[in-house]
């Protein structure tokens, strides 16, 4: 710190962190009274009637709402586990490895993070209604693929780019099997990384629209699908349930991690260093 | 030409169980290069940042001539400090770098340019204005550094750990350029050090800091000649401290009774000679002699160790190869201490 | 094994994905815009889906808008974004919660948040009643259109509110690993706290800060939800154009929407081209 701040600057300092917290926190409020209000009109600044009776349809069997969850959860977790098994190896050449070329392919699989969805998913449309992908719970896993997978490898290609191959050469001298070497060397190092890297994957798959809209076409049902059906038709209290729902996995995945991610976020302070 | 005081100055980092600094006082004169020396962590770099205003005391003041400082910003105090990994500026030319703190006080371009090219012949860099830093070599960087806080005039110049970076080969002529750049501008300057050599061929002065406290401010000889205490002594290589008595100018302790050199105090205290003061051989006049067990040998090319015992005391003394030649260990040496060469730490 | 072939066994399945699925989509939907289809039986490309688009008055519209929503999101979400992280430098009593707030604003979808948004400030919604409570407006009508407006200011809200986050921790990340020591090294010089934010803080922090800007406004171009649910009707934004035309019932427009798609994509290159040319150069300047 370079000297003492004055009485002014303290002041202010205060003020700007009261105002931040309350804006961050703000448009959640909102959602989170809707969901158990009953008949909360204009110009009501709170609900007259609190009720339960959005949570219960939203619990039911009927409303579709929890097998929703379970698909989104399903589907994501399916991208996820693509990503890490694709992107472990993607990041390992990238972060340990310079070869000619190198740039271009780094480019090449960041690409899909600046590109929005849409601008691929129409193309893709066409080639999966040709190979019948249309619709299905696999064509949904295979585009969200697109947006994970760069995450995902590049998160493994800073941790790579931090891990010392001589381990494994140790390894290997001291007769361990490559199969070995992996589990019992490699793995070890990246899990963090992994974990790292498979959670900010799942949050990615997590919070897709347009693709899964696209690609599922309307048929694959996952919660934001549900939840923007349901914010357009007017039922505030049930989008409200909806909506804390569907926040609740990356407030879990948040805690969770909260250790590795204190301070700074690994994959996401090295945007910087791209 | 501005004169620095230092009063009482403390700093308690909170967790901290003790003082960085513990009411560090000095006063130095204008126009001196001072040395503030010490093992890392004994407050020195901390003491700096406070006159550069880019830390705050706990308490404790300082001046610049006579009226203090401590209220002002940083940017006000004409205090510049300059860096030991210099910080030049990574996206700015070595121009750019050195013109910064003038651009700063919105001086005209046109004297920017004349100034800068000024500077930059002054570090003998003429003509390497437009590169980057990165293109520089590391004495190079110090250099502009240097131009980068002379420009501006500085009432004091505040240097941390110039010369650490440096290969040996560098260091001489980057002490000699701050020696003569320092001459020429007469500019106050205070500079941070671990290395006593670097402080004894550069400083008019020396300020030993040992654990946030001010141990001896003096010129580098008395730091050899007259330490103040043991930890002192032992900074700058002194060894060979003996515990007793001194009455009449005679010292009385384990290794006899030794005649001191005119005006000791007498008293309780420890004897303390340096290594290189001891000589081989007993002196004709039978003043001072000893004959000691010879324990170990060690040649250093330019000079022998010998470590020897009188009775139960260890004494070092360090010796022209040629002279120890023929002595072999468990031999007995004679030796005798010139009175000049003994001085009695209260 | 030789290294080579290693790295591109490595690569492969990732290279796969990529060029299949990615780039296999962007050139079918350039091929489609170009009613380019040999598979279906249209083999012959022509220009009629981009003509059709570049004489319509909507399409002029739509990506005005979109532009202004993706610009004046993304210098807003910068500006605050480098104060908030200005702010959470160094610490302080709230700095524990405001950090936790950020990263839980990262994990909050996009969607949440505009419904969110539109709760508070439709003409029904929470502000408004707030309005209503202190005698300011009588009717939902006479609050001011914030959302499904033409100027798009409820997605703009949207958007710098899941942004600043976003920029904002990378922004921080970038500072801390910088350090204090240039803007000491400039106080020392005579820079006052301003001046040695503009001239030394500031270019330092300026490439992490452009690389996520490039990010956002590419993002704030093409995202489907968020004006599908906050904005006006017409002019639509970009992807709620390109969406409503792939779904029409008049399959002569699907043409169209595949040039929208290819146009957006066009945009996000611009963005990555920017990225390349600025950001990437002056990193290595610095590192």
């Amino acid at each position: 710190m370079i000297g003492q701040d004055g009485l002014w600057t303290k002041t202010f300092r205060y003020l700007t962190c009261l105002v931040l917290v309350i804006w961050l926190v703000l448009p959640l409020i909102p959602l989170a009274i809707w969901s158990f209000a009953r008949g909360w009109f204009f110009p009501d600044i709170l609900p007259r009637f609190w009720t339960l009776d959005a949570w219960d349809y939203a619990m039911s069997d009927t409303s579709g709402v929890l097998d929703s969850l379970w698909l989104t959860i399903g589907i994501s977790l399916a991208a996820t586990a693509l990503s890490i098994l694709i992107g472990v190896p993607a990041g390992r050449a990238l972060g340990m490895y310079k070869f000619r070329g190198k740039e271009v392919v780094e480019m090449m699989i960041l690409a899909p993070m600046i590109v929005p969805g849409i601008a691929v998913a129409l193309g893709i449309h066409s080639v999966f209604i040709w190979l019948g992908l249309t619709n299905t719970v696999q064509g949904v896993i295979l585009v969200h693929l697109i947006p994970t997978l760069p995450y995902m490898t590049l998160v493994m290609a800073g941790i790579f780019s931090n891990y010392d191959p001589a381990f494994e050469a140790q390894a290997r001298s001291l007769g361990a099997s490559p199969l070995k070497t992996f589990w019992y060397v490699t793995l070890p190092a990246i899990l963090p990384g992994i974990i790292v890297g498979g959670l900010f994957a799942f949050l990615v798959s997590w919070s897709q629209y347009i693709l899964t809209l696209l690609i599922g076409g309307g048929r694959v049902l996952t919660l934001p699908l549900l939840l923007f059906n349901f914010a357009t038709s007017g039922r505030n209290d049930i989008t409200g349930a909806i909506g804390m729902i569907y926040i609740l996995p990356g407030i879990l995945i948040l805690l969770l991690t909260a250790k590795q991610l204190l301070g700074r976020s690994a994959a996401v302070g090295g945007f910087g260093r791209l | 030409m501005t004169h620095v005081s230092i009063q009482h100055l403390t700093k308690l980092y909170p967790g901290g169980d003790h003082p960085a600094l513990d009411r560090l006082s000095l006063e130095i004169e204008s126009g001196t290069l001072t040395a503030l020396l010490g093992p890392s962590g004994c407050g020195k770099t901390t003491t700096m940042k406070i006159i550069a205003g880019l830390l705050e005391p706990s308490s404790g003041d300082v001046r610049f001539d006579g009226r203090s400082i401590l209220r002002e910003k940083p940017e006000n105090r004409g205090a510049v400090m300059v860096f030991q990994n210099h910080l030049l500026f990574p996206y700015m030319s070595v121009a750019e770098n050195v013109g910064f703190g003038l651009k700063m006080r919105k001086t005209n371009p046109a004297e920017i340019k004349r100034r800068v090219g000024e500077m930059l012949d002054l570090v003998r860099l003429p003509d390497l204005g437009e590169r980057r830093p990165s293109a520089l070599s590391g004495g190079q960087q110090q250099r502009v550094a240097l131009a980068r806080a002379l420009i501006v005039q500085p009432e004091v110049l505040l240097l941390d750990e110039p010369l650490s970076n440096l290969d040996t080969h560098l260091r001489f002529g980057m002490r000699d350029l701050i020696r003569s750049l320092q001459q020429e501008t007469g500019i106050t300057t205070i500079f941070v050090t671990h290395d006593q050599e670097d402080a004894v061929v550069l400083a008019d002065r020396v300020a030993l800091i040992l654990d946030g406290q001010m141990k001896q401010y003096e010129t580098a000889d008395a730091f050899y000649k007259r330490p103040v205490d043991e930890a002192t002594a032992r900074f700058f290589g002194g060894r060979n401290f003996v515990s007793g008595t001194s009455a009449d100018g005679v010292f009385d302790s384990a290794l006899g009774r030794l005649v001191l050199p005119l005006g000791a105090i007498a008293g309780q205290g420890t004897l303390t000679f340096r290594p290189e003061n001891v000589r081989l051989g007993h002196a004709p006049s039978g003043e001072n002699n000893l004959t000691a067990d010879l324990i170990e040998v060690i040649y250093l090319g330019t000079q022998t160790r010998l470590k020897l015992s009188v009775g139960d005391m260890l004494i070092e003394a360090i010796v022209n190869p040629t002279d120890a030649e023929g002595y072999r260990v468990g031999a007995l040496v004679p030796l005798h201490l010139p009175s000049g060469a003994l001085w009695v730490i209260s | 094994m030789s290294d080579r072939l290693k790295i591109f066994l490595l690569l492969l399945p990732a290279l796969l994905v990529i060029v299949g699925l990615f780039f296999g989509g962007l050139l079918i939907g350039l091929m489609r815009s170009f009613n380019y289809m040999p598979v279906i039986g249209l083999t012959e490309p022509n220009l009629q889906a981009y003509a059709a688009i570049f004489t319509e008055e909507e399409f002029y519209y739509s990506f005005l808008l979109s532009f202004h929503i993706s610009f004046t999101s993304t210098v807003i979400s910068c500006i605050l974004a480098v104060g908030a992280a200005l702010l959470l430098r160094r610490a302080f009593i709230g700095r524990a919660i405001i950090n936790f707030l950020f990263q839980l604003n990262l994990t909050v979808p996009h969607l949440v948040g505009a419904i969110g948004i539109l709760y508070l400030f439709s003409q029904s919604g929470s502000f408004a009643r707030l309005a209503a409570e202190f005698g300011m407006i009588a009717r939902p009508a006479d609050f001011p259109a914030l959302v499904f407006d033409p100027y798009a200011i409820g997605i703009i809200l949207q958007y710098v509110w899941k942004e600043v986050p976003f920029i904002g921790v990378i922004v921080l990340a970038n500072m801390q690993a910088m350090g204090e020591d240039y803007e000491s090294v400039a106080r020392s010089l005579g820079a006052s706290k301003w001046q040695s934010f503009r001239y030394v803080l500031l270019p330092l922090i300026f490439p992490g800060l452009l690389s996520a800007s490039v990010i956002v406004f590419a993002f704030t171009f093409g995202a489907y939800e968020i004006p599908a649910l906050l904005g006006a009707n017409y002019p639509a934004a970009l992807p709620v154009l390109a969406y409503r035309k792939y779904t029409d019932v008049d399959l002569a427009a699907r043409p169209e929407a595949m040039a929208l798609a290819i146009l957006i994509a066009v945009m996000s290159a611009v963005m990555i081209y920017i990225y390349i040319r600025y950001a990437r150069r002056r990193v290595r300047g610095v590192r």
